[in-house]
């Protein structure tokens, strides 16, 4: 049957769809409304040509009483009409009892016929219509008066559902019929939220003739009623489980722990293996892709649960965060670039009204002059030069050429339209300490020689600005001019007033001032050699670059060795005062100090300045007060505590030439649009909000990613789908003006478990760490982790509580398989920098910096931070050969248990940001002697770790840079380890193994057991 | 009694300033929510006159004190009370990084103190009603059937000249 068409990729979306016609909340609404309106639609639907925008307003208003009316008035006549319909269809009902074992679908056979049967089969899942038949009725009903007024269109009706497929789950635009293109404006708005219309495409051949009986028998708002649920049932489920189907699926619905402990004792009962780890990383939970093919990659924008609860009482029973995780610019892999369009004399293609960029899911109408936004479903004219037919099935005949439309991720080229002002160019401006304690350190010894080696890759080139300040207890400008031969620098020491002594040349384009850039990095090192000012005019500095970027904005680099001294902004040391921790001013240690930061942070985002910062010292630098400049500004934090060039020069030298040769999009604003109904209320990350709902983000990179919550706005849902739209507007390197634009749909659904099933845990703990990280910052430390705690329990009731009836949970802990590792990252996160212990555990600094990371990690990154991976990998260095694929079986992950360190093993421990390179006591002394050179028994705290002129020294640094591709982001420190070597080992490695009991800390069954005990006590 | 009505008159125009501002200060951050503002602009508005309005109502709840005015000084005494608060933890300044966060609690802050204000409004008019008309009615009990009687006169004068 469904041959024909098999390559097109609309086809697994059309059968949700049709669910989605006809939707459960149109049903609710219309039942209550008066028959009066229903007539007039009945009406109207049969005189489609009629008047389109009179249509209109029925559509939204009550379309469901057009179903009622048509029931009672002609019952029987709708069935009748099947049949005859069917005739034209004949193939319809024959297929659909072949496939109907595997696919309740059928109802797509009827309609699509060949087209549409393919999309049965991937929808095929669908064990559940055990109700659908009697729903079904209603169906038939609605569609007789369509398939009255279409007699002929039999080979049309094929091809609305291919449309609506093409257009997406949007109700209204599934009705178009394609074969009279006159008739589709009328139609197509009216009709689409009737179910009947719907009904008419797929259900017709589910099971017309056998129910007729109980049609009448029916009266006719409860059928409607029926119908939405079924309906919306199906389309929740089209890819994965049935709703609410048998009891034996039910069982199937959730995984299971028993947990028995045993009163009195503090064994857990639990067997410590079978416990859930996530050990294959972050999984993508496929159904995203799945259930609507055109989404958006979900590297890009992940949904915290891809099912959208339909009312605002099941978002209250959902106590997990409900919202999306965007990563704007993530890396795509070789091939997958995201396509850049350029529509030129066109403009760019938007919604009228709600400004929603053009996209997979909008429908084309009325022979292609018109498309439907799938956000607000206002019907928008098409410019003439971008029209194009459609053909038989209602698709645009141009849709190859068409990225934007098969694509969930496109890149627009923005025309003027988008400028405020020229495209700036890249522009990178250094900020460096120079007081005796940058000097001794060697950072700017690494500085300089990595800003040196990045010139040539640095983005924009011929472009390209740079500007450098040095400062100590004065601000050191440099006069760059491309005429010099060498940069004249020019001391300011005036700090209440500070000013820019030129005023151009501090900031000259690079590739006409390359020499004298040279020169400086050059020399910039021996300059200060034996500068031994121990201040640090940090505020004036700032105030200084700022005045100087202002015109441009770019990105500042800040390195800073010391707590800033003098001038304005200057800090002092904070944190001191044991009595202050654990009470409620804790949490202002973890504040900016001083307003002038936020202000500064402010201001620099209004001129389009991002900040990054690179801090450095062995002392308090106050963190807190130095990030909220990277924080509000789209920044990144690096710290690098106690650093020494010789030791830590590398990390600095990896980050730092990422930092500047990544792809970087500059002067960005970020908006996510949804449908209407539901609203982003908060966002979390490191930028600064424009408005309501636009986030200014002066600099974006890859590696950051933003999380936001939603919310509903309306007590019930009334639409299907819900789609969401990500849109970018940034200036590439290469002085373009562009719009990313992502779109993704997600349905609708009634049901709490169904939201279980689709949620993604990596979404979700992504915004549970921003969430506890806020908190942390206007609370105790313990409070964050308390609410944690509460929603995981409270979550995990809720769950429990959906099954309890039915099932003799018993003792058993249950939790949803998508949300297998709830508890484990759970326990992570509790355990993670930011959150961790209390005052001893965690410098302050340290854990400021983790905080400001965290928040802007991607979901892939930051489960790996939260459950690192452990690695065994000695018997691979002893082996005495090895082939390629050796290297992943090595890659074997383990929990993260000290049972699993052997004493004769050598193990990697791999967060992310650091290596932990662990030493058993009994390893044989081959490794030893190979890995570490002669020095192999000295004490590993004074021992680097370099490359030895041997097999297993070079098999070692080949799994280390594999492991460093994996995720370029960050540079990850190998530190050496032996086992006993206290308090190192403790430090660096036994604290990470999050699923032990440390100290006051729990462990992992312990941790369940607590849960579930929490779960269970109402 | 010249005084009272100086008084009164003098709250009542901080009564009216208080009003305009807390008013103004509103209207500031419903533009910003409907984004006719940007938050920099909003915040250096509000900002720029949140402390002459807590000065002017710490004024005025003093002067009440002063005045043994008891029951007006324990209607303004919340709010200043409040003001003193939000001063010594160094709150009272709208922060323009996290404005769309805070944006709901301010405008609520701001709906109360405008509520509270004109509801201050009236009970200050009818007192100034009240004095005035005791004023007037005091030095006017003399003057008041000369006033008539003139009155009256020139009236039934002008009548007269008309016919």
């Amino acid at each position: 049957m469904g041959t024909e068409n098999p390559g097109r990729p609309n086809f697994p979306m059309r059968p949700s769809f049709t669910p989605f016609a006809s939707a459960p909340p149109t049903v609710r609404p219309f039942s209550p409304s008066g028959p009066g309106t229903g007539s007039e639609s009945s009406n109207f639907r049969p005189i489609p040509p009629g008047a389109p925008p009179t249509m209109t307003p029925f559509s939204a208003a009550g379309p469901s009483p057009p179903v009622r009316f048509s029931d009672p008035s002609v019952p029987s006549a709708p069935i009748a009409s099947v049949p005859p319909s069917g005739a034209p269809y004949q193939r319809f009902p024959t297929p659909p009892f072949p496939s109907a074992a595997q696919a309740p679908p059928n109802r797509a056979p009827p309609m699509g016929q060949p087209p549409f049967q393919p999309p049965a089969g991937q929808i095929s899942v669908p064990p559940p219509f055990f109700r659908p038949q009697t729903q079904v009725l209603p169906v038939p009903m609605g569609s007789p008066p369509q398939n009255a007024n279409f007699p002929p269109s039999s080979m049309n009706v094929p091809q609305p559902p291919t449309d609506s497929s093409l257009s997406g789950p949007r109700p209204n635009f599934q009705p178009p019929f394609p074969g009279y293109p006159s008739k589709q404006p009328a139609v197509s708005q009216a009709p689409s939220p009737f179910p009947a219309q719907q009904g008419s495409f797929m259900p017709p051949p589910a099971s017309p003739s056998p129910f007729p009986s109980q049609q009448g028998s029916y009266g006719p708002p409860p059928v409607s009623a029926t119908l939405g649920y079924q309906s919306r049932d199906q389309m929740q489920h089209p890819g994965s489980a049935p709703p609410t189907g048998g009891v034996q699926r039910l069982t199937e619905d959730f995984s299971s722990l028993s947990v028995q402990s045993i009163p009195g004792t503090n064994d857990p009962g639990l067997d410590n293996r079978s416990l859930p780890r996530p050990l294959d990383g972050d999984v993508v939970p496929s159904s995203f892709l799945e259930m609507y093919p055109m989404n958006c990659d979900p590297r890009y924008l992940r949904l915290t649960t891809a099912a959208i609860p339909n009312s605002q009482s099941l978002v209250a029973r959902w106590h997990l965060p409900l919202g999306a995780v965007v990563c704007p610019l993530a890396e795509a892999p070789e091939g997958e670039e995201v396509p850049v369009i350029n529509f030129a004399s066109t403009g760019i293609i938007r919604c009228r009204r709600c400004r929603t960029y053009v996209n997979p899911y909008v429908t084309f109408t009325d022979a292609g002059r018109k498309w439907r936004c799938n956000i607000c479903s206002l019907l928008n004219d098409v410019p003439g030069e971008y029209f194009a037919n459609l053909d038989a099935t209602g698709r645009r005949i141009d849709l190859d050429q068409r990225p934007e439309l098969i694509k969930g991720s496109v890149e627009f080229v923005a025309p003027t339209e988008y400028m405020v002002r020229p495209p700036m160019p890249p522009l990178y401006f250094f900020l460096i300490d120079v007081s005796i304690s940058a000097v001794r350190s060697g950072m700017i010894e690494v500085v300089a020689e990595t800003i040196r080696s990045c010139l040539d890759e640095l983005p924009g080139f011929p472009r390209t600005q740079i500007g450098f300040i040095t400062y100590d207890s004065t601000v050191h400008f440099y006069n760059m001019k491309s005429s010099l031969t060498q940069p004249q620098m020019m001391v300011v020491s005036d700090l209440d007033d500070i000013f820019v002594p030129l005023p151009d040349d501090l900031l000259v384009n690079f590739s006409e001032s390359r020499n004298v850039v040279e020169t400086f990095l050059d020399s910039l090192p021996s300059m200060f050699q034996d500068n031994v000012n121990v201040e640090s005019a940090f505020g004036p500095a700032l105030k200084a670059a700022f005045m100087v970027m202002s015109q441009l904005g770019g990105k500042l680099l800040i390195f800073q060795n010391s707590l800033p001294s003098l001038g304005v902004g200057r800090l002092k040391l904070r944190g001191d005062d044991l009595r202050v921790y654990g009470t409620d001013e804790e949490h202002i240690l973890r504040l900016p100090e001083d307003p002038f930061y936020k202000q500064m942070a402010a201001d620099l985002t209004k001129y389009q300045i991002g900040v990054n910062i690179y801090a450095f010292s062995d002392k308090y630098t106050d963190i807190a007060s130095l990030g909220t400049l990277a924080k509000y500004t789209g920044g990144q934090v690096y710290y690098y505590p106690s650093f020494r060039s010789g030791i830590h020069g590398d990390k600095l030298r990896h980050e730092l030439a990422r930092d500047l040769t990544r792809e970087t999009a500059w002067e960005a604003v970020m908006r996510i649009r949804c449908g209407k109904g539901i609203r982003f209320t908060s966002y979390h990350g490191n930028f600064m909000l424009r408005s309501t709902d636009l986030l200014a983000l002066p600099t974006v990179d890859c590696d950051k990613a933003y999380a936001m919550q939603l919310s509903l706005e309306e007590t019930l849902l009334t639409t299907q789908t819900v789609y969401f739209q990500v849109a970018l507007l940034y200036t590439a390197s290469c002085g373009e003006r562009r719009i990313r634009v992502y779109t993704a749909a997600a349905p609708v659904v009634t049901d709490l478990g169904e939201m279980y099933r689709q949620a993604d845990t990596g979404a979700i703990f992504s915004l549970f760490s921003r969430l506890a990280i806020e908190k942390t910052l206007t609370g105790k430390l313990e409070d964050a982790r308390n609410s944690l705690q509460l929603m995981l329990v409270k979550a995990l009731r809720e769950y429990r509580n959906l099954y309890s009836v039915q099932h003799r949970l018993g003792a058993r802990m249950i939790y949803p398989e998508s949300l297998k590792f709830l508890c484990l990252y759970g326990l992570a996160l509790f355990k993670s920098v930011p959150l961790k212990g209390g005052y001893a555990d965690v410098q302050l600094d340290e854990r400021c910096a983790a905080g400001f990371t965290m928040m802007a990690l991607p979901v892939k990154k930051l489960l790996k931070l939260l459950y690192p991976s452990l690695i065994r990998i000695d018997e691979y260095l002893l082996k005495p050969s090895a082939q390629a694929d050796d290297f992943k079986n090595i890659m074997k992950r383990l929990p993260l248990v000290s049972e699993n360190l052997d004493s004769r093993g050598l193990y990697i421990y791999d967060d992310g940001f650091r290596f932990v390179i662990w030493f058993g006591r009994m390893v044989s002394p081959d490794i030893a002697k190979n890995l570490l050179g002669p020095d192999f028994a000295a004490e590993l705290s004074r021992v680097t770790l370099t490359e030895h002129d041997n097999e297993m020294s070079r098999r070692l640094m080949k799994i280390l840079k594999k492991l460093r591709e994996s995720d370029p982001s960050y540079y990850q420190l190998p530190y050496l380890v032996r086992q006993g070597e206290q308090p190192r080992e403790g430090l660096l490695l036994l604290v990470n193994l999050i699923e032990d009991q440390m100290g006051g800390t729990t462990g992992y069954a312990n941790w369940i057991t607590l849960i579930h005990r929490q779960v269970q006590q109402n | 009694m010249a005084w009272d009505l100086i008084f009164w008159v003098l709250c009542f125009f901080i009564n009216i300033a208080l009003l305009a501002s807390s008013f103004y200060q509103l209207l500031s951050l419903s533009d910003l929510e409907a984004d006719h503002l940007n938050p920099f602009e909003a915040t250096t508005r509000i900002n720029s006159i949140v402390l002459p309005d807590f000065l002017l109502q710490a004024f005025l709840c003093l002067s009440f004190l002063l005045t043994w005015h008891w029951f007006m000084f324990l209607f303004t005494l919340p709010i200043t009370a409040y003001h003193l608060m939000l001063y010594l933890n160094r709150k009272h300044l709208l922060d323009v990084t996290e404005i769309f966060r805070d944006l709901n609690t301010e405008k609520k802050y701001r709906f109360v103190k405008l509520a509270v204000y004109l509801l201050l409004f009236t009970v200050v008019l009818f007192r100034l009603v009240i004095s005035a008309s005791t004023l007037y009615t005091m030095k006017s009990m003399f003057i008041h059937i000369d006033f008539w009687g003139s009155t009256v006169g020139g009236i039934c004068k002008l009548v007269i000249r008309i016919f």
